[in-house]
Protein backbone atom coordinates (compact mmCIF):
# COMPACT_ATOMS: atom_id res chain seq x y z
CA UNK A 1 0.00 0.00 0.00
CA UNK A 2 1.26 3.28 -0.70
CA UNK A 3 2.08 5.93 2.18
CA UNK A 4 -0.73 8.03 2.66
CA UNK A 5 -0.66 12.02 3.08
CA UNK A 6 -1.12 12.02 6.52
CA UNK A 7 1.13 13.15 8.57
CA UNK A 8 0.97 12.49 12.15
CA UNK A 9 2.90 13.68 15.54
CA UNK A 10 2.32 10.15 17.68
CA UNK A 11 5.76 9.54 18.24
CA UNK A 12 6.74 13.22 19.31
CA UNK A 13 3.28 12.62 21.56
CA UNK A 14 3.95 9.32 23.20
CA UNK A 15 7.71 10.66 24.11
CA UNK A 16 5.79 14.04 25.59
CA UNK A 17 3.77 11.65 27.59
CA UNK A 18 5.97 9.68 29.58
CA UNK A 19 7.69 7.96 26.84
CA UNK A 20 4.21 6.27 26.60
CA UNK A 21 4.56 2.34 24.70
CA UNK A 22 2.73 1.61 21.61
CA UNK A 23 1.33 -0.99 23.63
CA UNK A 24 -0.12 1.70 26.06
CA UNK A 25 -1.36 4.03 23.13
CA UNK A 26 -2.85 0.66 21.85
CA UNK A 27 -4.99 -0.14 24.94
CA UNK A 28 -6.22 3.13 25.48
CA UNK A 29 -7.76 3.21 21.76
CA UNK A 30 -8.44 -0.07 21.47
CA UNK A 31 -6.72 -1.61 18.52
CA UNK A 32 -3.64 -3.47 18.42
CA UNK A 33 -0.09 -2.12 18.89
CA UNK A 34 0.77 -3.45 15.44
CA UNK A 35 -1.99 -1.06 14.21
CA UNK A 36 -0.40 1.89 16.31
CA UNK A 37 2.94 1.06 14.73
CA UNK A 38 1.32 1.51 11.25
CA UNK A 39 -0.21 4.49 11.83
CA UNK A 40 2.99 5.99 13.04
CA UNK A 41 4.75 5.12 10.07
CA UNK A 42 1.98 6.55 8.31
CA UNK A 43 1.32 3.23 6.39
CA UNK A 44 -2.32 3.12 7.23
CA UNK A 45 -4.74 5.94 8.20
CA UNK A 46 -7.08 5.43 10.82
CA UNK A 47 -11.04 5.63 10.63
CA UNK A 48 -12.34 9.25 12.07
CA UNK A 49 -13.09 7.88 15.31
CA UNK A 50 -9.52 6.03 15.73
CA UNK A 51 -8.43 9.53 15.22
CA UNK A 52 -10.33 11.40 17.59
CA UNK A 53 -9.83 8.48 19.85
CA UNK A 54 -5.66 9.50 19.83
CA UNK A 55 -5.85 13.07 19.77
CA UNK A 56 -7.94 12.13 23.28
CA UNK A 57 -5.56 9.83 24.39
CA UNK A 58 -2.99 12.64 23.73
CA UNK A 59 -5.43 15.53 25.28
CA UNK A 60 -5.14 17.26 21.82
CA UNK A 61 -6.97 18.42 19.36
CA UNK A 62 -7.22 16.39 16.04
CA UNK A 63 -5.14 18.82 14.32
CA UNK A 64 -2.54 18.42 16.98
CA UNK A 65 -2.06 14.83 16.00
CA UNK A 66 -2.51 14.71 11.91
CA UNK A 67 -1.71 17.09 9.61
CA UNK A 68 -2.71 16.37 6.07
CA UNK A 69 -0.21 17.10 3.45
CA UNK A 70 -1.03 17.89 -0.85
CA UNK A 71 2.22 16.21 -1.94
CA UNK B 1 4.10 -11.12 14.11
CA UNK B 2 0.39 -10.28 15.32
CA UNK B 3 -2.16 -13.05 16.33
CA UNK B 4 -4.10 -12.37 13.30
CA UNK B 5 -0.99 -13.11 10.78
CA UNK B 6 0.04 -15.97 12.54
CA UNK B 7 -3.55 -17.31 12.02
CA UNK B 8 -3.26 -16.59 8.30
CA UNK B 9 -0.35 -18.12 8.40
CA UNK B 10 -1.50 -21.13 9.79
CA UNK B 11 -4.33 -21.40 7.43
CA UNK B 12 -2.45 -21.29 4.51
CA UNK B 13 0.52 -23.69 5.65
CA UNK B 14 -2.35 -26.32 6.26
CA UNK B 15 -4.28 -25.67 3.68
CA UNK B 16 -1.39 -25.70 1.30
CA UNK B 17 -0.02 -29.10 2.95
CA UNK B 18 -3.37 -31.29 3.69
CA UNK B 19 -5.39 -30.26 0.65
CA UNK B 20 -2.39 -30.80 -1.57
CA UNK B 21 -2.12 -33.99 -0.26
CA UNK B 22 -5.31 -34.73 -0.67
CA UNK B 23 -4.82 -33.40 -5.09
CA UNK B 24 -1.60 -35.44 -5.42
CA UNK B 25 -3.70 -38.63 -4.71
CA UNK B 26 -6.38 -37.81 -6.55
CA UNK B 27 -4.21 -37.04 -9.83
CA UNK B 28 -2.28 -40.17 -9.40
CA UNK B 29 -5.25 -42.11 -9.06
CA UNK B 30 -6.35 -41.59 -12.34
CA UNK B 31 -9.34 -40.17 -14.07
CA UNK B 32 -11.19 -43.99 -13.88
CA UNK B 33 -10.25 -43.68 -9.91
CA UNK B 34 -14.15 -43.02 -9.25
CA UNK B 35 -14.51 -40.10 -6.21
CA UNK B 36 -13.55 -41.27 -2.59
CA UNK B 37 -15.58 -39.43 0.15
CA UNK B 38 -13.78 -40.67 2.38
CA UNK B 39 -10.55 -39.40 1.75
CA UNK B 40 -12.34 -35.72 1.28
CA UNK B 41 -13.83 -36.60 4.99
CA UNK B 42 -10.39 -37.44 6.03
CA UNK B 43 -8.83 -34.64 4.54
CA UNK B 44 -11.52 -32.21 6.23
CA UNK B 45 -10.88 -33.75 9.33
CA UNK B 46 -7.27 -33.50 9.27
CA UNK B 47 -7.18 -29.31 8.30
CA UNK B 48 -10.06 -28.83 10.89
CA UNK B 49 -7.98 -31.12 13.44
CA UNK B 50 -4.29 -29.35 12.78
CA UNK B 51 -5.54 -25.62 12.71
CA UNK B 52 -7.76 -26.21 16.15
CA UNK B 53 -4.53 -27.52 17.27
CA UNK B 54 -2.21 -25.05 15.90
CA UNK B 55 -4.26 -21.96 16.42
CA UNK B 56 -4.45 -23.21 20.45
CA UNK B 57 -0.58 -23.38 20.40
CA UNK B 58 -0.21 -19.72 19.18
CA UNK B 59 -2.80 -18.54 21.73
CA UNK B 60 -1.33 -20.31 23.96
CA UNK B 61 1.96 -18.44 23.71
CA UNK B 62 0.21 -14.98 23.40
CA UNK B 63 -2.80 -15.27 25.20
CA UNK B 64 -4.01 -11.44 25.46
CA UNK B 65 -3.49 -10.66 21.42
CA UNK B 66 -5.75 -13.85 21.03
CA UNK B 67 -8.33 -12.66 23.02
CA UNK B 68 -8.20 -9.21 21.71
CA UNK B 69 -11.07 -8.61 19.17
CA UNK B 70 -10.24 -7.89 15.53
CA UNK B 71 -9.71 -3.82 15.01
CA UNK B 72 -10.45 -1.71 12.60
CA UNK B 73 -7.24 -2.65 10.58
CA UNK B 74 -7.83 -6.51 10.75
CA UNK B 75 -11.28 -5.83 9.41
CA UNK B 76 -9.89 -3.76 6.56
CA UNK B 77 -7.30 -5.82 5.77
CA UNK B 78 -9.78 -8.93 5.82
CA UNK B 79 -12.31 -7.44 3.59
CA UNK B 80 -9.44 -6.74 0.68
CA UNK B 81 -8.64 -10.12 0.88
CA UNK B 82 -11.69 -11.40 0.59
CA UNK B 83 -12.60 -8.95 -2.45
CA UNK B 84 -9.25 -9.97 -4.30
CA UNK B 85 -9.97 -13.99 -3.24
CA UNK B 86 -13.98 -13.37 -4.67
CA UNK B 87 -12.31 -12.23 -8.19
CA UNK B 88 -10.46 -15.19 -7.79
CA UNK B 89 -13.05 -17.04 -7.08
CA UNK B 90 -15.64 -15.80 -9.99
CA UNK B 91 -12.86 -16.16 -12.72
CA UNK B 92 -12.00 -20.20 -11.89
CA UNK B 93 -15.91 -20.66 -11.78
CA UNK B 94 -16.19 -19.58 -14.70
CA UNK B 95 -13.65 -21.64 -16.25
CA UNK B 96 -13.91 -24.84 -14.20
CA UNK B 97 -18.22 -24.16 -15.77
CA UNK B 98 -16.08 -23.91 -19.44
CA UNK B 99 -14.78 -27.31 -18.39
CA UNK B 100 -17.17 -28.74 -17.36
CA UNK B 101 -18.93 -28.56 -20.60
CA UNK B 102 -16.38 -30.76 -21.67
CA UNK B 103 -18.40 -33.43 -20.54
CA UNK B 104 -15.57 -34.29 -18.05
CA UNK B 105 -16.21 -37.58 -15.78
CA UNK B 106 -17.94 -36.30 -12.83
CA UNK B 107 -15.39 -37.23 -10.40
CA UNK B 108 -13.07 -34.10 -12.60
CA UNK B 109 -16.07 -31.60 -11.82
CA UNK B 110 -16.25 -32.67 -8.34
CA UNK B 111 -12.17 -31.90 -7.36
CA UNK B 112 -11.99 -29.14 -9.95
CA UNK B 113 -14.77 -27.34 -7.97
CA UNK B 114 -12.96 -27.97 -5.09
CA UNK B 115 -9.55 -27.08 -6.15
CA UNK B 116 -11.28 -23.89 -7.29
CA UNK B 117 -12.59 -23.12 -3.90
CA UNK B 118 -9.37 -24.04 -1.88
CA UNK B 119 -7.06 -21.69 -3.95
CA UNK B 120 -9.29 -19.03 -3.04
CA UNK B 121 -8.84 -19.56 0.25
CA UNK B 122 -5.22 -19.69 -0.36
CA UNK B 123 -5.16 -16.62 -2.39
CA UNK B 124 -7.65 -14.83 0.59
CA UNK B 125 -4.85 -15.93 3.22
CA UNK B 126 -2.04 -15.09 1.30
CA UNK B 127 -3.72 -10.95 0.68
CA UNK B 128 -4.20 -11.20 4.29
CA UNK B 129 -0.45 -12.18 4.68
CA UNK B 130 1.06 -9.58 2.17
CA UNK B 131 -1.17 -6.42 3.48
CA UNK B 132 0.07 -7.61 7.34
CA UNK B 133 4.02 -7.76 6.19
CA UNK B 134 3.68 -4.26 4.11
CA UNK B 135 2.39 -2.79 7.39
CA UNK B 136 -1.11 -1.67 5.38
Amino acid sequence: MTRVAIRNEIRRLRFEHGEMTQQDLADKIGVTRQTVNAIEQGKYSPSLEAAFRIAAAFDTPLEGVFHYSKD
Amino acid sequence: MPFREKSAWISLLSISLIYGLYFWSVVHAGPHAGFHFGSLLATVIALIVAQVVLHIVVAIAAPKEAKAPRDERDKLIELKATRIAYSGLATAIACACLFGALDPPIVFNTNALLFVLVTAELMRTSCQIIQYRRGA
